[in-house]
């Protein structure tokens, strides 16, 4: 019954009829109790489509409309929601402009492009890193909750026991119980990395405490977390100008640069796995660091469009 | 028609279509609740206050849904304050209120964001009809555009809002 439910036919036509039934005009009610009728997926289907509306109408109906007032009915059939389509769209963007649940003051989007790095100080003394190509989300009346969007973050915590300092990551909490760790977001992937202190993972029953040099790994949204270890001096190096590696793969040398340069940095087929040990400096232009990046780290960077395909340096160019 | 006609006129139409009504109620999985929410039906249309009701029976349909969701919801929302008190220690420690705030921006977010993906018109759709409850015909009026386009946008919407939480839900 619950699995026929899953039929993706089923939720559509599910979902057809909880728009119709909500409209007030609606007035097929024997049609409506048939299909209801004709198999018992109908009716759990129509409850759960009814339910994500519900879902998100309640959230919405928390933050402003799009547009300031509905064009009445007189309106012309100039396609006026043109204008107050594009309004729409700066609200959405200008995410900044929206009121809090809960509070006055507006959270702030902070975004860097690929390639910039920013630091941000915090209002509790805390400071956060943000690697080329992030997004973060910080509301000034709770400082020590910071919700990382996308991209790659280093914490740098004030640590106080009685406020625990919070990253909200695409529905993931990380609590700190120390003081210097690194968080990278990259769609639904996960990564925490510990350099100092500790790191509490998921918070509640089944929590992960990650301990310095600790690496956590998740590929997606329902995977479990794989843990590691890495040096914790490489650990968020990238934030002071400098990578750090001792053992690492090429793919995680690769994602780094492509991070920091804001070029495209990939691996050569077979060569992401390649132990890479070694510092690379990250001043200059991409051209310089790529210049300087090839000997220090054995590899070899070839021109790929915008960016490079790195392969081992003694291997055979492919 | 006095107002007194008007309640016994539906109350008169309930005890006509109670086959039809409970046929519902019991496809709509009320089961043996049915013959109670009719009762409830029938309480609620003898102390409606009055005025002219186009269409009598799809009104007393319109009743029973609104009486079978708000069933669901009680149920729904005792269960989840006995799971709540049940798990009392945990999450409500865990989960300060700030941090809600933060789940709920966050998904907020999420939400405006699908919405928006869809094309300059599908939250507003959404809003007027699912938040301001406005009629379609009236909001394609009101748009410009066809009914059968603000019937594709809210599919497009609720598409899009299913997959967003399942979404929620695996994580």
């Amino acid at each position: 019954m619950t699995t026929n439910a899953q039929i993706p036919e089923i939720k559509e036509a599910a979902r057809l009829w909880a728009i119709r039934v909500q409209d007030p005009a609606f007035a097929d009610w024997d049609g409506f109790t048939e299909w209801l009728e004709a198999d018992p997926a109908h009716s759990p289907a129509y409850e759960a489509a009814l339910d994500d509306a519900d879902w998100a109408a309640d959230l919405l109906a928390r933050a402003p409309a799009p547009v300031a007032e509905p064009v009445a009915a007189t309106a012309p059939r100039r396609p006026w929601w043109l204008g107050a389509g594009a309004a729409a769209a700066a609200a959405v963007a200008a995410i900044t402009g929206w009121s809090l649940l809960d509070h006055d003051a507006p959270a702030q989007q902070v975004a860097t492009a690929p390639g910039e790095h920013r630091t941000i100080d915090l209002a509790d003394g805390s400071q956060i890193a943000l690697n080329g190509a992030t997004r973060v989300t910080i509301d000034p009346d709770t400082p020590r909750h910071v919700v990382l969007d996308q991209g790659e973050v280093r914490f740098a915590v004030k640590h106080d026991a009685a406020n625990p300092f919070v990253v909200m990551t695409g529905g993931t909490r990380l609590l700190d119980a120390g003081t210097v760790f690194n968080v990278v977001r990259d769609g639904d992937a996960l990564e925490v990395a510990v350099a100092e202190g500790a790191v509490i993972y998921q918070p509640g029953p089944g929590e992960v405490r990650l301990a310095p040099g600790d690496t956590l790994k998740r590929r997606g949204g329902g995977a479990a977390p794989v843990l590691g270890r890495a040096d914790p001096q490489t650990i968020g190096s990238w934030a002071s100008g400098e990578l750090h590696y001792d053992n690492a793969p090429l793919e995680q040398v690769a994602r780094d640069l492509t991070r920091s340069l804001g070029r495209p940095v990939r691996t050569a087929d077979g060569a992401g796995g390649l132990a890479i040990s070694g510092t690379l400096r990250l001043d200059g232009s991409p051209d310089e660091i790529v210049a300087r990046a090839g000997p220090f780290l054995g590899v070899r960077f070839t021109r790929n469009g915008e960016g490079w395909t790195m392969s081992p340096a003694n291997g055979a160019v492919r | 028609m006095s107002p007194a006609d008007n309640m016994s006129g539906l109350q008169h139409v309930v005890l006509n279509e109670r086959g039809r009504l409970l046929r519902f109620l019991a496809a709509r999985g009320m089961g043996e609740d049915a013959e109670d929410v009719l009762h409830d039906l029938w309480q609620r249309v003898a102390s409606t206050p009055t005025q002219p009701i186009a269409d009598p029976l799809s009104y007393l349909f319109r009743a029973a849904e609104n009486l079978v969701r708000d069933r669901r919801r009680s149920t729904v929302s005792r269960d989840r304050r006995q799971q709540e008190w049940h798990d009392a220690g945990t999450t409500s420690e865990e989960m300060p209120q700030g941090e809600r705030a933060l789940i709920a921006r966050e998904q907020l977010r999420e939400v405006q964001g699908a919405l928006a993906a869809l094309g300059p018109r599908v939250e507003l759709v959404f809003r007027r009809c699912r938040l301001d409850g406005v009629g379609q015909a009236i909001v394609a009026r009101e748009l410009g555009v066809s009914l059968s386009s603000v019937e594709k946008d809210l599919q497009k919407a609720y598409r899009a809002l299913a997959q967003l939480r399942a979404k929620f839900d695996a994580e």
